[in-house]
């Protein structure tokens, strides 16, 4: 990592109307680095977003962009002085410019003559694929086209980062792929950074170089999306990571990054890490769906179960499975196998041993599911 | 957000555009003179013209508005470093008590006024010209003799009389009719019994009466013949006991820097010169013999015991609010 | 640093409120306190004045409750393209703003009432013109353009149709549609033409004084008048300001507790998401109905009393018929005879400058109301909307006289003060709908806070800035009461010269003065319409002119 990352918030807090947005943010982005925000709405990502384009002010911490401090709990550089080009959740497309206007106008603001600033635009909404909507107006823009649009106006300030807000909740599933290797390409191309804002743990994880874990305003966890998938630091990050079982087990350290876990059923050896016990003790176990294998042939797996619910999901198919140990969700390729009541044996090849501070784990019945992130849009 | 803070500078620039319309006219080397009037804006600028033709080197401010307007400057004036005004020339002898009781008239009688009737003259103002309330009926209507007769059923529910709260005029012909033999309040009970309906103005009282929305209306004289004259149908007649009487006097104030011409233009408007003029542009006016609109012969002419009314018109309208109060 | 700009432009905002406002206000207090607690309770306990207070309130009740819904549905009706005559209507729905209240009143009189215009022509007046229903209904001729044009600009600020197209997909009928979805939108806009309807209502006095009179009818304004009449004793001057401050009283304890519960609440702040335009649907036979009905309204409530008007100000006397025999120009000559000419010089300078400057205030207090620290100042600024020109002015030259009496200048502080509340509401109702992503899209597009009040907020607000612009406008153009009070020699304004020809009681001249100040407006009036129309159009639609320039970019 350079000296002088592209973004670096420091402590960072936002208080609006006394309550408390974010608070304590800790955050480096990198030249070339995309950096995904994942949470949930109302975690923060946005507030987290609109500080460092300049939008509101932090209370607390400061916010370097590019090596300067463009604000602190006193001052804040107004947005357009700094180098950030920003997509937002809603589109925000004025109504009354066309699309070229609107393209060209961050070009028009940076000096550039109305027809250069036009020309660039054309050249920029073509590359995006939608040089045909140059002389619309928004209302007559389907969603995926006003998102572009919108996007084509960030990348038109030619900014060293760039803050996307939720860019593809409102764009068509086979748009999104498309989109995003667009934004990524833009990264490289410029050597310009982005900060991504998403509730999509799937979209988080293949894009991002990091991943950013926000919850409640606060950062929960910053790593690569190995890291944030494989070793979620609470239950409340494994949730936001993608899907996964938490079962009760009693658990304690085999060997290096060897767990031996028992789920009432007798102890198994697995690879694994987390906040493991020196002394067995029970614990909270997170089990993904691909570290956990039904045996539908032998019967022979460690653990037995009886299926609960079946969803057939295309490639493959989840079955919630009732064990001793609580339910455990089991993803297999194909269709279903099994119809909802029969038993199933199961086996673990890996686990990760959620901390003991999580608030949401207290309290609990010892087992709980952790539900995939479903791709509803925020409205 | 900032955006807002923008608007706030475009506050000084309008400031500035607002300041560049203000002009100031006066700053000149002749003396200037403030009047504040309710007179006629013909006739008050012929004497205006001619007195500043025959003193060229004053030049005379009119600040002309009706009364309750000009009632209104001078109250806020008073309230603002004081009175702005050199000399007042008020629409009736009412008003320019007030001033008087509240110390703005300093004691002044006109140069040359021996032809204005004593009646007209006080020690602090002097009754320049003259507007007599009459009646007016709609053509085809029999004119009533006497004020009294408007009162009677010939003319129930046709009749328009002023509202003495908003006209002098009016209230001089209430002060006189409330104290005249024969009449007094009773009269207007039974005018308000026979249907009679009260408007404000003199001036709408003859617009009603010449549209024949009224049949018959109290109004003044010399409004009625010149729309007579144009050709308004209307008949004009002269009640006995009379035609009431209201004065316009002038006077000069207590303001701190009066103009030393202040004066002498009163007195210009008080005399035979001034007279002259004012009767030329349309007025009747206090000197006998200046000539003037014409009016008939033997016309008789009721004069309201102002004095008096100084004293009681506050009783007198309550009297009347009681009647024709709503 | 934006924060201490901010800062800043509150500060001024307040300081021009204090000034326009609060000083005002205080020296009219200070002066009805001239007379102790004794000229209250003299004012209060004279006789007619419950009578005429309750008359005032009855006005003020009764008159928005029926002309902002008929104004409100006047612009939905000619929303729609399909409407027959469409754009005349439009013209014609505003024509009682271009007349001036005390010629309303009057021309209501030559057009109705016995022996008017009707009388002599078909036999047919109206009795209860003069009395409380002829000043409900002339009032509310004359208050429903300012309800239509606030929805209008309301509707071209952010039409939505899409949805409206929403409801109807969702099963609601056209009424519903208007009910559940429409008239909610429009809720601030709404509000804000009752307010200032209340408002102006409340401080009227032309209307009442010309219809309410005969039969009997006073309020607390004509009793304002009837009082500054008797003022040269100072007793009554302190009745008739304590009489107007009562009025502010009024507005206050109505419009405080309506401001600031019911205000936030109706500000909906909303994504602009929503779009498409009206589309013509096939023209149907309720929409004919509708505007056939309109039509009618216009007629009877505009076209015969504008007829009558303009008869007696070309017959040559009052009383004789209005046939070519009797025609004559004389009443012309006599109008623009003298300082007219000059005088309209000064008022347009001053309807012009105040018309821009309220525009101005108006939308930065629309702004700042946005904020904790400005809230109040919206509902401050209407108090002096609520007092009669008449005392305003003398508010105005107690404060001010000792340094500004006799110049224009006093005159457009007084314009100033007295329209602010119109101006500001006007934007207020528009800025409610514009989302703020908009603004911070294009902060974060490199535009500096000038350039977004450029590009976003002025194009976004243009209808409503237009509409604040032309009422402000011609309101300060037709002004009589203030400038008649505060001019001086060389600064004649228009009043003045109406006021002339009303002293003098000649009826065919005033008349006169009206047409003229009449084609006047319409005359200043129309350009602003015509670029009001323009604005609205092309935020709904969307002109394919841009697509030339691209290919001649490319």
């Amino acid at each position: 990592m350079p000296a002088d990352p592209v973004l670096r918030c420091q402590d960072l807090g936002v208080t609006y109307a006394g309550v408390r947005a974010l608070s304590g943010v800790d955050l480096g982005v990198a030249a070339n680095e995309v950096v995904a925000l994942l949470g949930p709405s109302g975690s923060g990502k946005s507030t987290l977003l609109h500080a460092v384009a300049g939008i509101v002010a932090p209370s607390a911490g400061e916010i370097w962009l590019a090596g300067h401090r463009v604000a602190d709990r006193r001052s804040s550089v107004p947005p357009e002085r700094r180098a950030v080009g920003m997509v937002f959740q809603n589109f925000a497309l004025w109504p009354h410019l066309c699309v070229l206007d609107t393209v060209a106008y961050p070009m028009r603001r940076a000096g550039r003559s109305r027809s250069a600033a036009r020309a660039a635009a054309i050249e920029l909404l073509d590359r995006l694929g939608i040089g045909y909507v140059a002389d619309r107006r928004p209302a007559e823009l389907s969603g995926g086209e006003q998102q572009r649009v919108g996007l084509a106006r960030a990348l038109a300030r030619n900014a060293r980062l760039y803050l996307l807000d939720e860019p593809t909740a409102h764009l068509d599933t086979h748009l999104r792929e498309a989109f995003q290797a667009e934004v990524l390409a833009r990264c490289v191309d410029t050597g310009a950074a982005a900060v991504y804002a998403t509730h999509d743990a799937a979209e988080a994880l293949r894009l991002a170089d990091r991943v950013a874990l926000i919850d409640g305003g606060r950062l929960v966890q910053f790593a690569s999306p190995q890291t944030v998938y494989a070793e979620p630091v609470s239950e409340t990050a494994a949730a936001l990571t993608g899907p996964g079982s938490v079962l009760s087990a009693t658990v304690r350290a085999a060997g290096p990054d060897r767990l031996g876990v028992d789920l009432g059923t007798g102890e198994l050896t697995v690879l694994g890490g987390g906040a493991v016990p020196g002394a067995p003790r029970p614990a909270r176990l997170l089990l993904r769906p691909d570290w956990v294998r039904p045996d539908w042939l032998g019967d022979d797996g460690p653990v037995p179960g009886r299926v609960a619910a079946v969803g057939f999901r295309g490639t493959h198919t989840d079955y919630h499975v009732d064990s001793p140990a609580g339910r455990v969700l089991i993803q297999h390729a194909g269709p279903p196998m099994r119809a909802v009541g029969d038993p199933v044996r199961w086996d673990i090849h890996r686990a990760w041993v959620l901390g003991p501070g999580d608030a949401s784990a207290e309290g609990d019945d010892g087992a709980g599911l952790v539900q995939p992130v479903v791709d509803d849009v925020e409205v | 957000m900032t955006v807002r803070a923008r608007l706030g500078v475009g506050i000084c620039a309008v400031a500035l555009v607002a300041a560049s319309c203000s002009s100031n006219p006066s700053g000149s080397s002749t003396s200037e003179l403030t009047l504040y009037t309710c007179a006629s804006a013909n006739v008050e600028q012929a004497v205006i013209k001619a007195y500043e033709g025959v003193h060229q080197d004053t030049k005379v401010n009119v600040f002309r508005a009706p009364t309750g307007q000009l009632n209104a400057r001078v109250a806020g004036d008073l309230r603002s470093g004081g009175l702005r005004a050199d000399v007042i020339w008020a629409c009736d002898p009412l008003t320019m008590h007030g001033y008087d009781t509240q110390g703005l008239l300093a004691d002044w009688t006109p140069a040359d006024a021996s032809g204005i009737p004593a009646a007209y003259r006080g020690p602090r103002f002097t009754g320049v010209d003259v507007l007599y309330m009459v009646a007016a009926v709609h053509n085809g209507t029999a004119p009533p003799a006497a004020w009294a007769d408007l009162t009677k059923p010939a003319y129930r529910g046709a009749v328009a009389l002023p509202d003495p709260t908003f006209a002098a005029s009016a209230l001089g012909t209430l002060g006189y009719l409330a104290a005249a033999p024969g009449y007094g309040l009773d009269f207007y009970k039974q005018l308000r019994s026979n249907g009679a309906k009260q408007v404000n103005s003199p001036d709408e009282v003859l617009t009603g009466v010449e549209q024949g929305r009224y049949r018959a209306g109290i109004t003044l004289a010399n409004t009625a013949y010149a729309g007579q004259k144009k050709g308004s149908p209307i008949t004009i007649v002269w009640p006995q006991p009379g035609g009431v009487a209201i004065y316009a006097p002038i006077g000069i104030t207590t303001r701190k820097n009066r103009a030393s011409s202040a004066g002498e233009f009163a007195s210009f408007v008080a005399g035979p010169a001034g007279q002259k003029i004012m009767a030329g542009a349309g007025t009747y006016v206090a000197m006998p013999g200046m000539g003037g609109p014409p009016l008939p012969a033997g016309r008789p002419v009721a004069e309201p015991d102002w004095p008096k009314l100084f004293g009681n018109y506050k009783s007198v309208l309550a009297g009347y609010a009681a009647v024709f109060g709503n | 640093m934006a924060g201490s700009r901010d800062r800043l432009v509150v500060a001024a905002a307040l300081l021009a409120v204090v000034a326009l406002v609060g000083v005002p206000l205080y020296r009219l207090a200070q002066t009805a306190s001239e007379g102790g607690t004794g000229s209250i309770s003299r004012v209060l306990h004279a006789p007619g004045f419950a009578g005429a207070a309750w008359h005032s309130l009855m006005l003020a009740l009764v008159v928005p409750v029926i002309a902002v819904p008929l104004g409100a549905a006047t612009a939905l009706l000619l929303r729609r393209p399909d409407v027959p005559a469409r754009r005349l209507l439009q013209v014609l729905v505003l024509a009682p703003l271009v007349v001036p209240q005390f010629v309303l009143g009057y021309s209501w009189t030559q057009a109705y009432s016995q022996a008017g215009f009707t009388d002599q022509l078909l036999g047919v007046h109206w009795a209860g013109l003069t009395g409380p229903v002829g000043v409900v209904v002339v009032l509310v001729v004359d208050a429903a353009p300012l309800s239509y044009l606030l929805t209008t600009a309301g509707l071209a600020t952010r039409a939505q149709p899409d949805l409206e197209r929403a409801a109807r997909a969702s099963g609601a009928d056209g009424w519903t549609t208007l009910r559940t979805v429409t008239l909610p939108l429009l809720r601030p806009v709404l509000a804000a033409a009752t307010v200032l309807t209340f408002v102006a209502t409340l401080e009227t006095f032309a209307v009442p004084q010309v219809l309410g009179a005969p039969g009997g009818f006073s309020t607390l304004t004509t009793r304002i008048y009837a009082d500054l009449s008797l003022a040269s004793d100072p007793a009554s001057f302190v009745d008739a300001v304590t009489l107007a401050l009562g009025l502010v009283v009024v507005a206050a304890v109505i419009l405080a507790p309506a401001d600031l519960v019911l205000g936030p609440r109706l500000r909906t702040t909303r994504s602009a998401q929503a779009g498409g335009a009206v589309r013509a649907s096939r023209r149907d036979r309720r929409t004919i109905g509708a505007a056939a009905l309109l039509a009618g309204y216009l007629l009877l409530a505009v076209g015969v009393p504008t007829l009558a008007l303009v008869l007696a100000s070309i017959t040559r006397a009052v009383g004789v018929p209005a046939t070519p025999g009797n025609w004559t120009l004389d009443n012309f000559r006599t109008a623009l005879d003298g300082p007219t000419v000059d005088s309209i010089g000064h008022s347009l300078q001053l309807a012009v400058a105040a018309a821009c400057a309220l525009t101005l205030l108006g939308a930065v207090l629309a702004a700042l109301e946005r904020r904790r620290a400005g809230r109040a100042l919206g509902s401050l600024v209407i108090l002096t909307f609520a007092i009669p020109g008449s005392t305003l002015a003398v508010g105005l030259l107690i404060a001010y006289g000792r340094w500004l009496s006799g110049g224009l200048f006093l005159i457009l502080l007084a314009y100033l003060a007295k329209l602010w509340a119109l101006a500001h509401r006007t934007v207020s109702g528009a800025v409610d709908r514009v989302p703020p992503a908009e603004a911070q899209a294009a902060r974060c597009s490199g535009a500096g806070p000038a350039a977004v009040l450029r590009t976003v907020w002025l194009p976004a607000l243009a209808p409503a800035l237009v509409v604040a612009w032309l009422l402000t406008f011609v309101t300060a153009l037709h002004e009589v009461t203030m400038s008649s009070l505060l001019y001086s020699t060389g600064n004649e304004t228009l009043a003045v010269a109406v006021l002339n020809s009303q002293q003098l009681g000649e009826v065919g001249t005033t008349a006169a003065l009206s047409v003229v100040l009449t084609l006047l407006l319409v005359v200043g009036a129309l350009p602003a319409w015509v670029l009001l129309r323009l604005l609205s159009r092309r935020r709904v639609g969307a002109p394919r002119l841009i697509a030339a320039r691209v290919a001649h970019a490319r």
